[in-house]
C-alpha cells in the first residue's frame, strides 16, 4: 500500500484514526503495530516474516548489550553481522553473481530474490538502535510491542525517513496528539501528497513521452535531465512530507528529510539538505568512526570515498549507483580542497555549477548502464548529431511549461515566504484562504489519483 | 481555531467518503470509460495469502470512488485550466470538437500496411476488380499547432507502394471536419453522400441517394467519457431506405440479423448501432437487388457506417475486419472469384498497422 492511493486515503487511514483514538492509552501503540503490520502485509505477504525476525533479533541483542557487560561487543557485533547479511543477501547477492559470472566468464545462476519492501530503510534503523545502545547513546527498550511499533511504524516503514530510536523514544512512550499537531500533520501530508500526486507523477509522465520520441532533441534531454531531478526531488520529499505529517497526526515528531536542496550553493551544502536522514547515518555511523576528517587528509579523503561508495550501493545494486555515489566523493573531495573559496567568492557561479553537477547525478542514477549514461550526457550537452530543438519538442515544452515552472519555484522557500508574510498582514483571511487551499488541493490529489495509470514511488525500489 | 476547523473537515471529509463508499452501491460499467469496473472479489485465504485480494482491492477502491466521473472531471479540469497542457491522454478540443493525436508518422507501419494488402492481392485477388481507399482522420481537416502525422507523405507510400493493379479513390476532398461527430472519431452516415457518389463513380455501380433519417441524441463518442469536459454532444443519424429495411444481415460471431441494431443506441457505445459494431466477418444480403454483383470490403469501423449505404449497389457486401480475423483463415469463409473489392481503412490503422492479422511470411 502507499500512501498515495485511494485505499490508504480512504480507507486504512480513516479506520487507523478511529482505532487509535478509541483504544486507551496503554493500546495505542498495539493498535500502531497491528496497522503497520497489516499496511506491509498488504504490499508484502512473504515478507512480514522477515520484519518481525529483525525485530526479534535487533530487540534481544540490545537487551544482551545492556544487560550483560561481558557479552555485549560480541552481541554488537552479531547484531550488526544479522542486519547486514539480511540486507546483503536480498539486496546485493544477484549483483555480486553478475560480477562473478562477468569476471570469471562463469555461468552461476542468478538468485530469485525478491527485495522486501522498505529493507534498506528498516535495516539502517535496527542498526542504528543496537550500535546506539552499545554507545550508550540510548537506554535498550524491554518492551517488544514498543520496540517492534518503532521499527515497523507504517508512517516511515517503506520510505524513510530513517528514524532513529533516539528521535521518538520518549513519544513510544508517552506522546499526547494535541488539536495543533494533528492538524499541523494534516497540512504536512496534504503538502507531501500534492508532491507527489499532482507535480511529481506529471513531470514523471512528461519524461516517459520524451523518452520514447522518435526524433528527440538537444532540449528534450536537457528538460528530461531537469525533470528527472525534479521528480525525484517531488516524488521523495513528497513522501517524507507525508511520513512526517502522518508521524504528527499519531502523536511523533519524525526528523526532516529535506530543506531546499534545489537552492544549496555547493554540493556539500547539497547534502546537508537532501535526504538528511541518509546522509547523517552515513555521517554518524561510518564517517565519523572511520575518523571523520580529524587525521591527515590521506585518511580524510578515504573516509569521504568509503562513505559515498556505500551512499551508492545503499541506493542500488548496479555500478551506475556506485558510480553515482563516486562522483559525489570526488565532487565533495574537490569541493573541500580546491573549490570551497572560490566558490564562496562567486555566488552566481556557485549556484549554476551546483545544479548542473546536481543534473549530471541524477542523469547517472537514472540510466541504467554508464554506456546509456554517456550516450545521455553527450546528447544533453550537444556532443552529438541530434538538433537542438525541434517541433515535437517545443510542443511538450510547451504544454509542460507550467508544470516545470511550478516545481522550480515549488522547489525554492519562494512560497513558504510568501506564507509567511500573508499571515502577518491578515490572519483572519489568510487563515480561510488557507483552510479552502488545503482541502482544495485534497480533492485535486483525489481526483488524480482515482483517474491515475502512473503512480510509482522512486524510492521504493530502494 | 483554524487548526480545530482543519482537523475537523479532514476527519469529517475521509470518514464521509469512506462511508459513503461502503454504503452507495456499486456500479456494473462505467459508459463514460466505456468498461465494465471492478466488483470486490470475494475473500479467501488463498487470495490473501498470494495478495490478489490486496490487488483486486485497490482497484476496486479506485473504480467504485464515489462521484468517480466528477473527480475524473475535475483532473481534465486542472490539467488544461491550471497547468495548461495541451492535451489530456493525447485528446484534445479545437472548436467544440475532440482529436486524438495520432503521432508519430511510422514509416515501418505504413510500409507494413502496403506489404499486407499486395501480399492479400496476390494471394486471393489477382485479376479481380480491386479498389482502395484511405479514410483521413479527424487531424487531416484541422489546421492548428497540435502535433500530428505528415499525412502528405502517409498518402505517398502507400500510393506509391500499393500494387498498380489494385485502384486508388481519393476521398479526402469529399469529407471535411464537419463529417465526423464532435466527441468521436468516426465519420457521420448522414454526410457521406460525397463519399459515396465517389466510390461508385470509380466502381461503377449505381445509389439511390434517397434516405429516410433516423436519429438518437445524446450520442456520447469514445473520445467523450475519456476527456469529460467537453460541452458539444453528438446526435447519431441512420439513413434508412427500402433497400436497406429489407436487407438481411448474417453476422459469423453473433446473430445480427438488421443493418441497424437500435437496441444499441443508449449502450456503451452507440456507434455500435451500425451492423453491431466490431466483427470479424459479416454478409449484408440485399434482398430487393436489381444485380448480380457481389462487393466484399476489407474494414475498419468506418466501414459500418458506410457500407449500408452501399447496399443498393450490390446484392451482397461481406465486410472482412481483419484485426478480428486472421487471413490465413479466409479461405475457409469465402470464395473469391469476381467480386468487387475495396479495402477501406483509415490513417489510424495504417499507422498502426501491426493491428492486421494478415501474416505476410
Amino acid at each position: 500500500m502507499v500512501f498515495s492511493s485511494i485505499t490508504f486515503i480512504y480507507y486504512f487511514l480513516p479506520i487507523v484514526i478511529f482505532c487509535y483514538f478509541i483504544v486507551p492509552k496503554k493500546f495505542k501503540n498495539f493498535i500502531l503495530l497491528l496497522c503497520s503490520l497489516f499496511f506491509y502485509f498488504f504490499g508484502e505477504k512473504e515478507y512480514i516474516v522477515i520484519l518481525l525476525l529483525s525485530c526479534l533479533i535487533n530487540f534481544f541483542s540490545a537487551i544482551i548489550i545492556d544487560k550483560f557487560p561481558k557479552c555485549r561487543k560480541i552481541f554488537l557485533i552479531l547484531a550488526i553481522s544479522f542486519n547486514l547479511i539480511l540486507l546483503g543477501y536480498f539486496k546485493y547477492t544477484n549483483f555480486l553473481i553478475d560480477n562473478i559470472n562477468k569476471v570469471f566468464n562463469s555461468n552461476i545462476s542468478l538468485l530469485n530474490i525478491v527485495l522486501p519492501l522498505g529493507i534498506s530503510f528498516f535495516t539502517f534503523q535496527t542498526l542504528s538502535y543496537v550500535i546506539d545502545v552499545y554507545n550508550n547513546k540510548v537506554k535498550a527498550d524491554y518492551n517488544f510491542i514498543n520496540f517492534t511499533c518503532y521499527v515497523a511504524l507504517f508512517p516511515q516503514l517503506v520510505a524513510g525517513p530513517i528514524v532513529r530510536y533516539s528521535d521518538i523514544s520518549s513519544e513510544l512512550r508517552d506522546r499526547k496528539v494535541t488539536i495543533d499537531t494533528f492538524s499541523s500533520g494534516v497540512k504536512r501530508f496534504i503538502i507531501g501528497l500534492t508532491k507527489k500526486v499532482i507535480i511529481a507523477n506529471s513531470i514523471g509522465e512528461m519524461i516517459n513521452i520524451l523518452n520514447i520520441l522518435d526524433n528527440p532533441s538537444v532540449l528534450s534531454y536537457v528538460i528530461v535531465a531537469i525533470g528527472f531531478t525534479y521528480q525525484i526531488y517531488f516524488d521523495f520529499s513528497g513522501y517524507s512530507d507525508m511520513a512526517i505529517g502522518l508521524g504528527r497526526m499519531f502523536g511523533f515528531h519524525f526528523p526532516e528529510n529535506f530543506n531546499y536542496p534545489f537552492i544549496s550553493k555547493n554540493v556539500t551544502d547539497f547534502w546537508r539538505r537532501w535526504h538528511i536522514s541518509l546522509s547523517s547515518f552515513f555521517k554518524d555511523y561510518i564517517y565519523i568512526p572511520l575518523g571523520g576528517n580529524k587525521k591527515n587528509n590521506i585518511i580524510t579523503i578515504r573516509n569521504i570515498l568509503i562513505v559515498w561508495l556505500l551512499t551508492g550501493l545503499w541506493h542500488g545494486a548496479t555500478w551506475n549507483f556506485v558510480l553515482w555515489g563516486l562522483f559525489f566523493g570526488i565532487i565533495l573531495i574537490i569541493e573541500k580542497y580546491l573549490l570551497k573559496k572560490f566558490l564562496n567568492k562567486h555566488v552566481i557561479f556557485s549556484y549554476i555549477y551546483t545544479f548542473i553537477i546536481i543534473l549530471i547525478s541524477f542523469v547517472i542514477f537514472n540510466t541504467e548502464n554508464i554506456s546509456d549514461t554517456i550516450k545521455f550526457l553527450s546528447r544533453m550537452f550537444a556532443l552529438s548529431n541530434i538538433p537542438f530543438i525541434n517541433d515535437v519538442t517545443m510542443y511538450y515544452f510547451k504544454s509542460y511549461f507550467v508544470l516545470l515552472l511550478i516545481s522550480i519555484i515549488s522547489a525554492t522557500p519562494l512560497i513558504k515566504l510568501i506564507y509567511n508574510k500573508c499571515q502577518k498582514v491578515n490572519h483572519f483571511i489568510f487563515d480561510v484562504l488557507e483552510t479552502i487551499v488545503l482541502f482544495g488541493l485534497l480533492i485535486i490529489n483525489t481526483a488524480y489519483l482515482i483517474d491515475s495509470s502512473f503512480n510509482p514511488f522512486l524510492y521504493f525500489r530502494f | 481555531m483554524k487548526n480545530k476547523i482543519i482537523t475537523v473537515i479532514f476527519i469529517g471529509y475521509i470518514f464521509a467518503i469512506f462511508i459513503l463508499n461502503i454504503v452507495i452501491k456499486d456500479i456494473d460499467i462505467s459508459y463514460s470509460e466505456r468498461r465494465y469496473l471492478t466488483k470486490l472479489s470475494k475473500i479467501t485465504i488463498t487470495n490473501i495469502f498470494n495478495g490478489t485480494i490486496f490487488d483486486n482491492f485497490e482497484d476496486y477502491a479506485t473504480d467504485q470512488f464515489v462521484f468517480r466521473d466528477n473527480f475524473r472531471k475535475l483532473k481534465v479540469y486542472t490539467i488544461f485550466k491550471v497547468f495548461n497542457e495541451k492535451d489530456y491522454n493525447n485528446l484534445y478540443i479545437d472548436d467544440k470538437y475532440i482529436y486524438k493525436i495520432e503521432y508519430p508518422l511510422n514509416i515501418n507501419s505504413i510500409n507494413n500496411f502496403t506489404n499486407k494488402i499486395n501480399f492479400l492481392y496476390e494471394k486471393y485477388l489477382d485479376g479481380m476488380n480491386v479498389f482502395y481507399s484511405i479514410i483521413p482522420d479527424k487531424n487531416y481537416y484541422v489546421d492548428n499547432n497540435y502535433l500530428k502525422i505528415d499525412y502528405n507523405k502517409l498518402f505517398h507510400i502507400v500510393i506509391n507502394s500499393m500494387d498498380k493493379n489494385i485502384s486508388y479513390i481519393d476521398i479526402t476532398d469529399c469529407l471535411d471536419i464537419s463529417d465526423f461527430y464532435y466527441t468521436d472519431a468516426h465519420w457521420r452516415q448522414e454526410r457521406l453522400a460525397d463519399v459515396v457518389d465517389k466510390i461508385s463513380a470509380n466502381m461503377n455501380f449505381n445509389i439511390t441517394n434517397n434516405y429516410q433519417i433516423s436519429s438518437y441524441k445524446p450520442f456520447y463518442g469514445s473520445y467523450y467519457g475519456q476527456i469529460l469536459i467537453n460541452s458539444s454532444i453528438d446526435e447519431i443519424k441512420y439513413l434508412t431506405n427500402n433497400y436497406i429495411e429489407k436487407a438481411t444481415v448474417y453476422d459469423y460471431s453473433s446473430d445480427l440479423v438488421k443493418v441497424y441494431e437500435t437496441e444499441m443506441l443508449g449502450s456503451v457505445d452507440s456507434y455500435d448501432v451500425f451492423l453491431g459494431g466490431a466483427t470479424p466477418l459479416i454478409e449484408i444480403y440485399n434482398n430487393g437487388a436489381s444485380t448480380n454483383k457481389e462487393l466484399v470490403i476489407f474494414r475498419d469501423s468506418f466501414a459500418s457506417s458506410l457500407a449500408p449505404l452501399l447496399i443498393d449497389g450490390y446484392k451482397k457486401i461481406t465486410l472482412i475486419d481483419l484485426r478480428y480475423l486472421d487471413s490465413d483463415l479466409l479461405n475457409e469463409y469465402i470464395s473469391f472469384s469476381n467480386q468487387d473489392i475495396l479495402f477501406l481503412y483509415n490513417t489510424t490503422i495504417i499507422n498502426n498497422s501491426n493491428v492486421l492479422k494478415i501474416n505476410v511470411n
